[in-house]
């Protein structure tokens, strides 16, 4: 616990040396002593302005009736028309009451996850099945949605391999996907198979981090493998559990297209039709770039407040992203 | 060391688990391994489940022998490893700054940054800003738009965070400069992390393929998987023979089974490799001796 | 080490500093990239249209120099330069983007509603009076009722788009004869006569492994490739989508008539009763293709020119398998009918700022619709797109190192349908396949709101992706939902914008009359 602290602790030495003085000549005196920091930045700067700020400013056709043949200077200002229109679509808190409830699904359950699972690897002692069981954990990832869709329906249809245990049993076949109470169940499970062991990678860069001796002075203390995981282990994966924690509630609203696409049928459409779903229809299909774009600022609002909520709430612990 | 009858169990059980959960993920690669030496009527008929059904090498020589494949994997490879040196170069060098305590701008810049991964741009106002910079149809418009991943520059940044401060201190009495600190210190000490976001990068670049839609308009330029989109919407030209004609030990279904393992096998093997740096604590080692 | 990597990264900040210094001052200009001009460089009288068409696949795009490209200058005067979409990409957001950069070509066959696009916005050409002056085959080979179809999608009545003209059905009822036989049945005549032969093909075991696995029919997810079963009670239906026809009087959504519900009503008891598939709606392509190919189906909808792979395959199953055409079993009270869409689809369109170019790009068009040319459209040079076996000219499969030849011409007659079947089928299958087309042709209609523009739909996704529709269907379908859900549906439909979609439609409908 003290080590971590000291970790954190602002660079003393430095602080005091610079404090006694005014505040432009701290100033100062910082940027001759770091300038190689404001140098080295500036590559960074440079690309998150061209590249993300700049396009960025084309969000204003949300407000716009935005006509492509006309461009961004011909087309129409209409002020909030297009949010009404969203806000006004008749199943629009249908759509996003699915979405908030499958997202809070996946980070109840999708997010532990990987955390998890690393720490169920850092318990396999055998180099080699551990290498082994690591590589192909990380297989799924690789796989498209369109294929893992394809898997998913293969294995709950009637002569999937569930409905043929069920048969085993004396069971009646279920057939999975068309029935709604199933649906987001199967949408988290098959997102945990596809990704976790990609996750997991992440973390398990934070577990080798950890200096061997501290776990030698537990085993030392008489601490077992289970208090060695937490004293140890899991403060260390801390602060990168927090930083993905807080990457994950700024995109809370965003679920992913793909997966969700090759999952739905009309049958649950009212449990899995989400926004994304939605802005396909009414957005990309009907070339409604104005509509789209007013959906994706709605979704980064959101996004964005509970991130600035959670991250407040971090900072009083730890430290947050910024 | 000694176990206890719980750990002895808790370890039993677990073994099992990991080995049937790997069980399942592999499968999949599995079946499509063995549908790409199968028998196109047996392919088609999903007769295939683990193991080849009438087994032939066919679709393999076949997929193997197209140079137009060849030729986006070359691409493809190429835009891998520079993608990744230029990416990991411009990461490290935004996410050390962001992590040093003497940085002024640190928090409203890092804020500016986590805007951008919120708020996503329109589409439109991208493909005109890559399109005005005079990047069409080159390849440094798979690079350079997103040179920097955020996310994976946040990562680096945590763990730049993490480096005990008495580091830094040590080495600036040594004389180093914030770029030897960086250079000397910080990099060696972050294997691990640096690892894993070459990874990260390395399989993006490897996957690209909207920008690729985007900006590349030659053919001749298209990367692994725009090549592969291309023959699995319309797989009768990876066939590239008349199918009507003759008999062939293959047809679309097993090429396309061979053509997704082609375009996937060689990013899965960089794992292995790379795993040796997650498996050495080789952070804190080197801090107290 | 040091010092030689700060030079370095000094050098490409500076670098950087540049590009942005460079792109802020090329996007405050507004500027457009200037374009090259379309001259033609050796040969000053031909013309170079820039012709864009999605999906053509692999293959490489020829160059001015390439044989194909030199005989259609010979022979007209206009060099053509082709463009394509990517692989993979969603086409219409493709040809947005080329709209939005202001970067289109001279002539282009639009999709997904850009041709509205751009002739709301005023940057599509009309070509009233371009095409019988520069395009007289075209002209005159596309029949005038089309053209008239096409008047009606522009709210100023000009011609916009030359259209896409399909004069065969495309689709058939198909049933295994094979099947028929071992049950010992007749061609079903009437909806209990197919009702009983669906009932033999579960019970009876047509495949003969001796195992309960026969799908007496199927369809696949969204209610697609089932049209046969709406089709007896005749409901247009086009791929699993109600269309526009003429119900009590007027131009009406199939989905909401009364002939929806009896064919829903029907299909709900085919469902109950195992005659249909009961993993339907969640077969994708290639597992509903598996079970036909596996002898698992007796009677299925699809496009007979796709027969050949899946009847290769039945025969490994089933050496005595034979497919034929099945004419839509009769119901009472009800005209079944296949649903035909020939005409009206947007083929060919030319933006207003390639005017100057509109002569040349129509004679290049026009180039592909005279009949005089057909040999060299279909075969091309030999070498290059066919080659001689036998004395008979064989097309060459497209493959990456080759040129990919240009095609513009969309009209199909059943002439053209009899010399495509030779060409692409197995001589031992032909007569199958002729004899499907001939049973479909005779119960084919064209419906009423063939060639209705998309922009109907304008403000109300749910109605155009069919949401609603497929949703109602596929729950009350299962038994999740009773028949009368139904009327709750047509209600719903209504409320969420198909009232207004429906005048539209009538009065496009009235336009088209006239």
């Amino acid at each position: 616990m003290a080590e971590r602290d000291n970790r954190l602790e602002p660079n003393s030495a430095y602080a005091s040396a610079l404090k006694p003085k005014s505040k432009e000549n701290r100033f100062l005196a910082n940027m001759r002593k770091h300038w190689m920091l404001y140098v080295m930045i500036l590559p960074g700067i440079v690309y998150y302005l061209v590249f993300k700020y700049l396009p960025l400013a084309g969000s204003v056709i949300a407000f716009q009736d935005y006509q492509i043949f006309k461009g961004m200077q011909g087309s129409d200002w209409v002020g909030l028309k297009n949010f009404l229109y969203i806000f006004s679509y008749q199943d629009f808190y249908t759509v996003l009451r699915n979405t908030a409830t499958i997202a809070l699904y996946q980070l109840v359950f999708g997010f532990p996850a990987p955390i998890i699972l690393a720490l169920l690897f850092n318990e396999v002692r055998l180099m080699l099945a551990k290498r082994i069981v690591q590589s192909l954990f990380y297989l799924p990832h690789f796989l498209s949605w369109v294929v893992v869709g394809g898997i998913v329906f293969e294995l709950l249809s009637s002569q999937g391999v569930i409905n043929m245990v069920r048969g085993w049993l004396g069971l009646e076949t279920i057939l999975f996907m068309q029935e709604q109470r199933y649906f987001r169940s199967i949408v988290v499970i098959s997102a945990i198979w596809k990704d976790v062991g990609w996750g997991t990678i992440i973390y398990l860069a934070a577990i080798a981090g950890i200096n061997p001796n501290l776990y030698e002075a537990a085993v030392m203390d008489g601490a077992n493998r289970w208090k060695q995981t937490l004293h140890i282990t899991l403060p260390t994966m801390f602060p990168t559990i927090l930083v993905l924690f807080l990457l994950n509630i700024g995109n809370f609203l965003e679920l992913g297209f793909d997966q969700i696409y090759n999952l739905l049928t009309p049958m649950t459409y009212s449990v899995g039709d989400i926004i994304e779903t939605y802005v396909y229809r009414a957005g990309v299909l009907q070339g409604q770039y104005s509509v789209t774009t007013a959906i994706g600022l709605f979704q980064s609002v959101i996004g964005f407040a509970l991130l600035w909520i959670f991250n407040r709430m971090a900072r009083r612990t730890e430290q947050g992203l910024w | 060391m000694k176990q206890t009858y719980g750990g002895k169990l808790f370890q039993l059980f677990n073994y099992l688990f990991l080995i049937a959960a790997a069980a399942t993920m592999l499968m999949p690669l599995l079946q499509l391994l063995a549908v790409s030496f199968s028998s196109p009527i047996a392919a088609d008929s999903k007769e295939v489940f683990l193991l080849p059904v009438e087994f032939t090498t066919a679709s393999w020589a076949h997929v193997l022998q197209n140079e137009g494949l060849w030729l986006s994997f070359g691409i493809t490879v190429y835009i891998t490893i520079a993608g990744t040196l230029i990416s990991m170069l411009f990461s490290v060098l935004t996410a050390y700054p962001l992590s040093h305590k003497d940085f002024l701008f640190r928090k409203p810049i890092m804020l500016g940054i986590i805007i951008t991964m919120i708020f996503n741009a329109p589409m439109i106002p991208f493909f005109l800003t890559v399109r005005e910079l005079g990047l069409m149809n080159s390849l440094w418009a798979l690079i350079l738009p997103g040179v920097i991943g955020t996310f994976n520059m946040i990562i680096i940044r945590t763990f730049f965070m993490g480096i005990p401060k008495e580091l830094d201190d040590s080495a600036r009495i040594d004389g180093c400069s914030d770029a030897g600190i960086l250079f000397r210190i910080y990099l060696p000490l972050s294997k691990p992390v640096m690892a894993t976001v070459s990874l990260f990068y390395a399989v993006g670049y490897w996957n690209t393929f909207s920008r690729a839609v985007l900006f590349i308009r030659d053919p001749e330029k298209w990367p692994l998987q725009m090549k592969l989109r291309a023959y699995l919407t319309s797989p009768e030209e990876l066939a590239a023979v008349n199918l009507i004609l003759g008999d062939y030990d293959f047809n679309t279904t097993t090429l396309k089974a061979a053509t997704i393992l082609f375009a996937t096998i060689p990013i899965i093997l960089v794992y292995p490799y790379l795993q040796k740096y997650f498996v050495k604590g080789s952070m804190l080692g080197s801090l107290k001796e | 080490m040091m010092k030689q990597w700060f030079g370095k990264s000094a050098r490409l900040s500076v670098l950087a500093s540049l590009l942005a210094a460079a792109l802020i001052a090329g996007c405050s200009n507004g500027g457009k990239t200037p374009e090259a001009p379309g001259d033609s460089g050796e040969d000053a009288k031909s013309v170079t249209v820039r012709v864009f068409k999605s999906h053509m696949g692999v293959g490489t795009i020829p160059d001015s120099s390439n044989d194909h490209v030199k005989y259609v200058e010979e022979k007209t005067g206009v060099i053509y330069e082709m463009m394509t979409t990517p692989p993979g990409s969603e086409p219409t957001e493709y040809l947005n983007l080329m709209i939005a950069s202001d970067d289109l070509p001279d002539i282009l066959r639009p999709i997904g509603g850009v041709e509205q696009t751009l002739i709301k916005q005023g940057g599509a050409l009309a070509l009233d009076e371009w095409l019988p002056k520069y395009a007289p085959n075209v002209w005159k080979n596309i029949p005038e009722e089309a053209w008239d179809i096409v008047r009606s999608a522009s709210p100023d009545g000009h011609i916009y788009y030359v259209p896409k003209v399909y004069l065969v059905p495309e689709r058939a009822p198909m049933i295994r004869q094979d099947w028929l036989d071992k049950v010992g049945l007749q061609m079903p005549a009437t909806v209990e006569e197919y009702k009983e032969v669906l009932r033999a093909f579960r019970d009876k075991d047509p495949n003969g492994n001796g195992k309960p696995d026969e799908l007496p029919t199927s369809g696949r997810e969204f209610g697609k490739w089932m049209d046969h079963l709406f089709g007896i009670y005749g409901v247009a239906m086009w791929e699993g989508v109600p269309e526009w026809d003429i119900y009590e009087g007027e131009i009406q959504y199939a989905g909401v008539s009364k002939n929806m519900k009896a064919s829903v009503a029907f299909i709900r008891e085919l469902y109950e009763e195992k005659l249909l598939d009961n993993e339907t709606f969640l077969n994708k392509g290639d597992v509903w293709t598996a079970k036909i190919n596996n002898n698992l189906v007796g009677s299925w909808y699809h496009l007979p020119a796709n027969l050949r792979d899946r009847y290769t395959a039945m025969l490994e199953g089933a050496p005595d398998a034979y497919v034929v055409g099945m004419p839509m079993p009769k119901a009472e009270g009800f005209e079944g009918y296949v649903t035909q869409k020939s005409m009206g689809e947007p083929e060919w369109i030319i933006p207003a700022a390639a005017e100057d170019k509109a002569a040349a790009s129509l004679k290049l068009l026009d180039f592909f619709y005279d009949k005089s040319n057909d040999e060299f459209i279909r075969f091309g040079l030999e070498g290059q797109q066919h080659e001689v076996v036998d004395g008979k000219k064989v097309l060459l499969p497209p493959e990456d190192s080759r040129p990919i030849a240009l095609g513009m011409r969309n009209l199909t007659t059943k002439e053209d349908m009899d010399i495509r079947i030779k060409e692409t089928i197995p001589e031992n299958m032909q007569k199958m396949v002729s004899d499907i087309f001939a049973v479909s042709t005779a119960d084919a209609r064209r419906i009423a709101g063939d060639g209705l523009p998309n922009t109907v739909y304008e403000g109300f996704p749910d109605i155009q992706s069919h949401k609603l529709f497929q949703e109602y269907l596929t729950k009350i379908v299962i038994g999740e939902w009773p028949i009368e859900k139904f009327d709750e549906f047509v209600d719903r439909w209504y409320k969420a914008g198909g009232d207004k979609v429906t005048e539209r439609v009538q009065e496009w409908y009235s336009n088209v009359k006239k």
